[in-house]
């Protein structure tokens, strides 16, 4: 089974990850841009690991045969920083242009103060200028409200709940997301937020129309095998192929290609592949040995 | 070729031909703001479709077409006006592809402090795609070493030296001959021991610039390699001996000669035999 990894952060993830998430089928990651588990105090850390999201990562995980995409954004817990937002605001439109930015994220509430709530509807109508789809986090504390009061303030500015994706959701906001047109986001972790026997129980009841699943691993007790463990109990529970392939592969796709920059038949080969043999005809080796090109890299 | 949007957009969309020809005359009029919005699309509107299959001069250079794409040449289209300042700043906020494509361009460009700036990054990225745009299959080291502030001979030999770090082969590097010393026959040799204690092995052409410049132990491993089993290998020492092409070291071509199994190095070692 072909995965679309919708929300994992590879950046605090080791190669060993890498190789076991393309064993289990992972054919690409998107990875929202998000904190770093401790304040940045200056826009120049989030340059470079914006750059890091653009360059280096994107570079690490094909290596791996994963294809790597990102989303851009001031999240939430830094936007309540004033040593930082506004400069990340005037840096954000230049990344938004980039070709394997698939979005605007993670964007949102987490504390649900005024500040959140100013800096996520500016990034939405930057979302809006760059004709991108938003990646929204919710909160994990008072959880409810907040989904609530991420969907008002969208309803507020008009955006198109096609083109919006709530993530971290469970039982309860699933109930809320169901009737919106949005895509509900579930990130499948070993301890907290959603487990994978809970989200079996999840697409017997409701399906997986707009639904996407997601280990959104990070530097915390995560997984990122999170997905293809779900597959497998979800295959355990009789659900069929189509629909599994359906949960993992055609609507996290189907959903960032409305950023004009994915499209699903570039994905039907790995990369790295195309960097051993050919792409699109033109020999990047040039004669020189494949089983030399691996050992070379270093 | 190069400066030729016709021919960079044979297989492209009319709208995204017509797309590149108001971005470059965009780039022209409004510079780095406008390129930065346009490069990122190229790979995607322009395609990556390879742009020839032999050496050509472009101004002063020397590239190697087969490892331009559609897109690198689109790129170098929107760069053709812009100053050292908007190249960095491009460099420093551009992504994988954009910088790829960049430094393909930059390595056309005439000589600056930019060119130096580049050299130098590549030299520090693990970045492999990268170190190649600039530095491979075109003549930039060559005509920059020692022609520009900041960039001397050391510094062309560390970027050489990356190249066999890498298991890129020197002729890569057009022109690389003349880059040939002692010390980068030193490095290189270094490398290569490390190397093969690891059970590992450096490009075989790596030999035949140490013999340019050759330092205690190239005459030996030239003649080691003229026993190697691979061909590739004896093909490598028999050019590095011609290189060094020392009387004393004849009598071991001689002996080679009549157990030599492929016609084609046996014809070379006849050739240096002068049998």
């Amino acid at each position: 089974m072909r995965i679309f990894e919708p929300h994992v952060h590879m950046f605090s993830r080791v190669t060993d990850d890498y190789e076991r998430m393309a064993e289990a089928g992972v054919r690409a990651v998107l990875e929202p841009a998000f904190w770093l588990g401790q304040a940045r105090t200056t826009v120049g850390t989030f340059v470079d690991y914006f750059d890091t999201l653009l360059g280096w990562e994107r570079h690490r995980s094909e290596q791996f045969g994963v294809w790597h995409f990102c989303t851009m954004g001031l999240n939430p817990r830094e936007a309540n920083d004033p040593r930082v937002n506004d400069a990340v605001m005037e840096v954000l439109p230049r990344y938004l242009e980039k070709d394997s930015v698939l979005g605007v994220g993670e964007i949102g509430l987490d504390d649900q103060t005024k500040t959140e709530e100013k800096y996520y509807a500016a990034q939405v109508e930057l979302a809006r200028k760059h004709d991108l789809p938003i990646l929204v986090h919710t909160p994990h504390r008072d959880k409810k409200r907040g989904f609530e009061r991420c969907i008002d303030i969208l309803k507020d500015l008009a955006f198109p709940m096609a083109r919006v994706l709530l993530d971290h959701g469970n039982e309860e906001t699933i109930k809320i997301t169901r009737d919106l047109g949005c895509v509900s986001g579930f990130s499948i972790y070993p301890h907290t937020k959603m487990d994978c026997e809970r989200m079996v129980k999840i697409v017997l009841e409701h399906g997986v129309e707009n639904m996407v699943i997601n280990s959104a691993a990070d530097w915390g007790v995560s997984d990122p095998l999170r997905v293809p463990k779900t597959v497998a109990l979800l295959r355990r529970a009789n659900v069929a192929e189509t629909t599994i392939e359906k949960l993992v592969w055609h609507n996290p796709i189907d959903f960032f290609a409305q950023s004009g920059r994915l499209k699903k038949s570039d994905l039907e080969h790995a990369p790295g592949k195309s960097v051993l043999e050919t792409f699109e005809g033109n020999s990047v080796l040039r004669g020189q040995d494949p089983a030399r090109f691996e050992t070379a890299r270093e | 070729m190069l400066d030729s949007i016709p021919e960079l957009c044979l297989d492209v969309a009319p709208a995204d031909r017509a797309w590149l020809e108001e971005g470059a005359a965009r780039a022209a009029r409004e510079g780095s703001v406008a390129i930065a919005s346009l490069l990122p699309a190229l790979p995607r509107r322009i395609g990556r479709r390879a742009l020839g299959s032999d050496v050509a001069a472009v101004g002063s250079a020397r590239v190697d077409l087969r490892a331009w794409r559609a897109c690198d040449g689109a790129a170098r289209l929107l760069l053709r006006d812009a100053d050292d300042a908007a190249i960095l700043d491009l460099f420093k906020h551009g992504d994988m592809e954009e910088r790829t494509m960049l430094l393909r361009a930059a390595s056309t460009r005439p000589l600056s402090p930019a060119t130096v700036s580049l050299l130098g990054e590549v030299q520090r990225s693990n970045v492999q795609p990268h170190y190649e745009a600039l530095v491979c299959d075109n003549d930039l080291l060559a005509r920059a070493s020692g022609a520009v502030a900041g960039f001397g001979q050391a510094e062309a030999s560390r970027l050489v030296l990356k190249a066999a770090f890498l298991g890129l082969p020197m002729h890569r590097m057009l022109g690389v001959e003349r880059l040939a010393n002692p010390e980068l026959s030193r490095m290189l040799q270094d490398l290569a021991t490390e190397r093969e204690a690891a059970g590992r092995q450096v490009w075989p052409d790596t030999l035949a610039m140490m013999a340019r410049a050759p330092v205690p132990g190239t005459a030996a491993r030239a003649l080691g390699d003229l026993e190697h089993g691979a061909d590739d290998r004896r093909a490598a020492a028999i050019a590095a001996l011609a290189l060094l092409n020392r009387e004393d070291l004849m009598p071991f071509l001689r002996e080679r000669l009549p157990r030599e199994p492929k016609p084609q190095l046996r014809a070379a070692l006849k050739q240096q035999t002068g049998v």
